[in-house]
């Protein structure tokens, strides 16, 4: 069940992020209070997805900072297998390609 | 029959309670089976009033031979060095200590209030706490640095908060036995045997670490509390994972991530709100890393190590 509304979400997830929709991808979330803060104003929203997606500043393409390319692919709530993001405040299937700003190796 | 003393400074009595709970050996088997003599301790001593400092005065004096001196607690040194605001028997406790210590045989710091000043000490200190021989990392303590014991050891750190209970009394039966000359002590002071390996040695997620599965919150059965939770067991020297908590679990086992209290730092960030179950990070990197790997070492092995995972990484799994 929940892998066809993930399959679901994620193409509406994809349509968006392909489509331009802005997300606040940048500043990168580079330290503890930065995490601390983005965290906390995740854990306020109600449960909608596109709010989600521009606090948490997703794109479709991984972000390079400093060398280090920035994908869910190597992000440490990454679940390789299922293809979703296991941070308590997202829980979204995802695309290894993504990104997002709260990215943690 | 070898003297055993056991004073508390600034101290919870959580050393006390974990002393009373060891097992391998119990705290009778150190009387019953190895003949020692506790001359007093804080749940068990019989002596009080003027009994008690007639037998510290004995002490101090030589009359009474003092084969080990075990200290729980820190050595509080407020207000403005007199150390009053911890009185013991009558005086100053850091007195007591200071003049215990000259005809000790062997001196245990038992704790991390103890060993490096624990949490009394962190800052801004209001106790104006020290552990015996150090101050958090700094050697010197409230003895100095110099200082040995009547058998030429500086003193023995048992750290911990608590300590393992039998961490403390095998470590006492090895010197009430005569073998107190074979351990060999870390840079810390802190027995090799207890001390080498680290939190995350026989931890049952080992496996989660080495696929870089995180567990992501509290009471999943699956998943490395490092990289997300704050668990310092990669960098923490204890066999909390060898010497089972109780016989039966550990910290991490259960879910729990490790605090790092065997290290001198604890508790770590002077507990800054955010910092204690939150793994710190700099551009999503950690801090702090895993003994002895560097951040493009790791970097490397965890892409690969992701992209390596087996499905079954990613589901419960029974770990505790």
């Amino acid at each position: 069940m929940r892998e066809n509304n993930d399959k679901d979400t994620r193409e509406t997830i994809a349509t968006l992020l392909v489509s331009g929709f802005p997300t606040e991808a940048f500043p990168r979330a580079d330290s503890h209070e930065m995490i601390l803060d983005i965290v906390a104003r995740l854990h306020a929203l109600p449960d909608d997805l596109a709010q989600k997606l521009t606090v948490a500043g997703f794109t479709p393409e991984p972000v390079d900072i400093d060398g280090l390319s920035q994908s869910c692919e190597t992000c440490m709530y990454y679940l390789v297998h299922q293809r979703f993001c296991e941070l308590p405040e997202l829980l979204l299937p995802v695309e290894p390609e993504w990104s997002c700003r709260l990215w943690r190796i | 029959m070898p003297n055993m003393l056991w004073l508390q400074g600034g101290a919870c009595s959580g050393n006390t309670m974990s002393f009373l709970n060891a097992e391998e050996p119990s705290a009778c088997d150190l009387v019953t089976d190895f003949g020692i003599n506790v001359l007093w301790h804080p749940s068990l001593g019989l002596e009080l009033g003027e009994n008690l400092q007639k037998m510290l005065n004995g002490l101090v004096s030589g009359e009474i031979p003092l084969d080990i001196f075990v200290f729980e607690g820190s050595v509080v040194n407020a207000p403005n060095g007199t150390g009053q605001w911890n009185r013991f028997a009558g005086r100053a406790m850091k007195d007591w200590v200071s003049d215990l210590c000259k005809v000790a045989g062997y001196v245990v710091a038992v704790g991390d209030c103890a060993t490096w000043g624990g949490i009394p000490a962190t800052a801004p200190n209001p106790s104006d706490s020290q552990g015996l021989q150090f101050l958090k990392r700094s050697h010197g303590g409230y003895l100095g640095t110099g200082y040995t014991s009547k058998a030429g050891l500086p003193v023995i750190n048992v750290p911990g908060c608590p300590a393992h209970p039998d961490w403390i009394t095998q470590i006492v039966v090895a010197v009430a036995t005569g073998r107190g000359g074979e351990l060999t002590l870390d840079e810390f002071q802190r027995p090799k045997t207890f001390f080498t390996s680290f939190t995350q040695t026989g931890c049952t997620r080992n496996m989660h670490f080495a696929y870089k599965v995180s567990a992501t919150e509290f009471g999943q059965r699956k998943g490395c509390l490092f990289y997300d939770l704050g668990c310092r067991g990669p960098m923490t020297h204890s066999p909390c994972n060898r010497i089972l908590w109780n016989r039966q679990s550990s910290k991490t086992r259960a879910g729990m991530p490790c605090m790092g209290c065997t290290e001198p730092e604890f508790p770590f960030f002077d507990l800054a709100p955010g910092t204690v179950f939150k793994t710190q990070t700099v551009m999503g990197v950690p801090k702090d890393m895993p003994t002895g790997v560097d951040k493009s070492g790791y970097i490397k092995l965890t892409a690969a190590a992701k992209a390596a995972s087996p499905r079954w990484a990613e589901e419960d799994i029974f770990v505790v």
